[in-house]
């Protein structure tokens, strides 16, 4: 032991719970080196000072602010308020491009799918529609773009057939 | 009138009137408290696991029985890292609003006071990580009450009156503050509180392994900035 520093056994156990035979073996050492003593009252003073600052902690804790639960929940109403506040602040800012972009979105739909639909059915009831020779001919209809060549020819010669 | 019905009488009256005596003070009683006052005493007998599941239900009351309950803990961890009661009280508040975001995570395995104290400790950690320390205590950085002491407390074992014991306080946290937060708090609870390997890693969540090789970081680190004083000292 007196050949070894007794600073590994310092720094590997708390000073409070050195055992009694340690102890001993650091007096021994100390006794015949001065570099060791100085560690060894360091770490002594260390442990006075560790202890005294954890007395004042425990004080300290102990007359905790009285008005630090009102002072609390007053923090964590606020906080609950601001969650929601920036959730409403949020949707009065983007409430009316998303509103609109929904309307849009709406829109493109019923022109996609709804309106060619319709468009169709107009198409079928239209060739349907039986057109006389005179109507065809004598071009009564104001628009002509609605007829096709073949609606013409066949408009024609079913008069024709009928005359036969 | 036949003593009987009397006595019957008697009796019956005198219970109505106690019994209407007693929803008077209940009444009274309602009106004089606070509504809340009489929410918070409801839940003092209610376990931490209900008390969980109401505040996360954002019911105030619970959430005041909660603070309530486990302020003194969670203030006795501040105090170990903050002897500035501004920034402990700063530090418990966190702890609760924190703990309180994070109620879901809390199923009642462990204890509620445990579950908080590790919170506790590593909002403090953060804290503390994010302040300045100073790199090292030299000499010139001592006041001379600071010095005084240093020089009479050769011999330890001699009680230490109320203003040294202040000064020593204040020697500490200087000296504190010169340590890394985690070595720090290594220290002050091993050494200081007597606290087991095993209790720092519960509290921290660290490995036992990390938890010695912490401790034993802050005790050289601390002994040696002593010896550098104590050798100044003895120069002198």
């Amino acid at each position: 032991m007196p050949e070894r520093h007794i600073t590994e056994i310092l720094d590997n156990t708390p000073f409070i719970a050195l055992t009694q035979s340690e102890l001993s073996a650091i007096r021994e050492h100390t006794s015949s080196c001065i570099e060791c003593t100085n560690a060894f009252q360091a770490a002594q003073i260390s442990a006075v000072l560790l202890k005294e600052r954890i007395s004042e902690a425990s004080v300290s804790a102990a007359n905790a602010n009285p008005f630090f639960q009102t002072r609390l929940l007053a923090a964590w109403r606020e906080q609950q308020e601001a969650s929601a506040w920036s959730f409403r602040r949020l949707w009065n800012a983007t409430g009316a491009i998303v509103a609109s972009m929904a309307a849009t979105t709406a829109a493109l739909a019923v022109l996609t799918f709804v309106v060619p639909a319709t468009d169709t059915n107009d198409q079928q009831t239209a060739a349907v529609v039986p057109y006389s020779a005179e109507t065809v001919v004598l071009d009564q209809d104001q628009d002509d773009n609605q007829f096709t060549n073949d609606q013409v020819i066949k408009a024609i010669y079913v008069d024709d057939d009928e005359d036969k | 009138m036949d003593p009987v019905a009397l006595k019957t009488r008697s009796r019956l009256v005198g219970e109505r009137q106690s019994r209407n005596g007693n929803y008077l003070s209940k009444a009274l009683l309602c009106r004089l408290t606070p509504k809340r006052a009489l929410l918070a005493n409801s839940y003092e007998q209610t376990s931490d696991l209900e008390l969980a599941r109401q505040a996360r239900a954002e019911d105030e009351s619970a959430f005041a029985e909660i603070v309530r309950r486990y302020s003194p803990r969670v203030f006795h961890v501040a105090h170990r890292f903050f002897r500035d009661r501004g920034q402990a009280e700063e530090a418990a508040q966190e702890t609760f609003l924190k703990a309180f975001a994070q109620l879901k995570s809390f199923e009642g395995r462990g204890s509620m006071e445990g579950w908080l104290t590790r919170i506790a400790t590593n909002t403090c950690l953060n804290m503390l990580r994010s302040a300045s320390r100073r790199p090292e205590l030299v000499s010139p950085d001592l006041t001379e009450d600071e010095t005084a002491w240093l020089e009479k407390v050769s011999d330890t074992s001699e009680r230490l009156d109320a203003e040294q014991k202040v000064i020593a306080a204040d020697l500490a946290e200087r000296l504190l503050q010169t340590l890394a937060a985690e070595d720090r708090l290594a220290l002050m609870m091993i050494d200081g509180e007597g606290a087991s390997v095993n209790e720092v890693a519960e509290a921290t969540g660290w490995s036992e392994s990390k938890v010695k090789v912490r401790a034993f970081r802050a005790r050289k680190k601390a002994r040696e900035a002593l010896e550098k004083l104590l050798g100044k000292k003895y120069q002198a």
